[in-house]
């Protein structure tokens, strides 16, 4: 494995070991659970990616919810660290003719080709992950020029009752692989230290504008330094 | 658990080839063999064997197999 001497990760950040435990725990529960939660930004999202590009790639795709949001104008690839989550994902995916097809990977590490994806969507991925700027990096390898990353997310309140309130279920929230303690910000300094990278938008969403979508584009044309 | 195998056919749904096509190894991103009889995704370089378990390829390093030589 690679030394991401470049991501200094918060001592919060957890393990990929934690977050295979915690979804095979989560597998059987989580539709029941996050469908009616995160319906809102989830529809949104891909609205806004089939509108985006056709060749769309998925992170996390967990139980394949989202698989359905899409339909024959794209193909659709879905990939997921856990085998049972991708597991309802693949029962889903039967007869869904524009979903092309799953695999287990692990988001700091993608198994394809740079500038493979349109679009590379990752709702409710980025929190979670260990090295989140690492996966990022991923993300926009295999997002090819003129394309754009989209993520969903639930960001650290920064102001008011709910800022109290999540800190305080916080180190609960993380033992489950749920981190709601992640500030913006973080995604901010990512997007301003990767040439090519641009904020286009961050769109609010659900109830009090909780998941934020935000929009990274690559520029299209080569990098400097390419 | 949905059986999908008849015992005469050894894979109902085959990998996309185009799919295939834009697999790289996760360590060092090298292209990829498909091995169909073993249902693997073979990395040279690095000396891996990455498994496919009902049509899913596992694409993780600490799931694959080690090659000899």
């Amino acid at each position: 494995m690679t030394d991401l001497a470049s991501s200094p990760a918060a001592s919060s950040d957890p393990s990929t070991a934690v977050m295979t435990r915690a979804y095979r725990f989560w597998a059987p529960l989580y539709d029941a659970v996050c469908e009616p939660i995160f319906l809102a930004a989830r529809l949104q999202a891909a609205g806004i990616a089939r509108r985006s590009g056709r060749r769309i790639l998925e992170i996390g795709v967990g139980t394949g919810l989202s698989l359905g949001d899409y339909d024959d104008g794209n193909e659709v690839t879905g990939i997921d660290l856990s085998p049972e989550m991708i597991a309802r994902a693949r029962e889903r995916a039967r007869a869904l003719a524009h979903v092309r097809t799953l695999a287990l990977m692990d988001a700091h590490d993608l198994a394809f080709e740079d500038q493979t994806f349109d679009v590379v969507v990752a709702q409710f991925v980025i929190t979670l992950v260990q090295h989140p700027e690492r996966v990022l990096d991923e993300a926009f390898r295999v997002t090819a020029p003129g394309g754009t990353i989209i993520l969903v997310n639930h960001f650290r309140s920064e102001h008011g009752l709910a800022a109290g309130f999540e800190r305080l279920v916080a180190p609960l929230a993380h033992r489950v692989g749920l981190r709601p303690d992640f500030p913006f910000p973080r995604i901010a300094a990512w997007i301003a230290a990767t040439p090519g990278a641009s904020l286009l938008a961050r769109d609010d969403t659900g109830p009090l504008g909780s998941f934020p979508i935000v929009r990274i584009g690559r520029r299209a044309g080569p990098l400097q330094g390419e | 658990m949905t059986d999908q195998h008849a015992p005469s056919r050894p894979e109902p749904r085959g990998i996309d080839p185009k799919f295939l096509a834009l697999l790289v190894c996760p360590v060092t991103r090298a292209a990829l063999d498909y091995d169909a009889v073993h249902q693997e995704l073979v990395s040279r370089a690095a000396k891996l064997a990455y498994p496919i378990r009902d049509g899913i390829p596992i694409l993780l390093e600490g799931e694959a197999r080690r090659l000899e030589g």
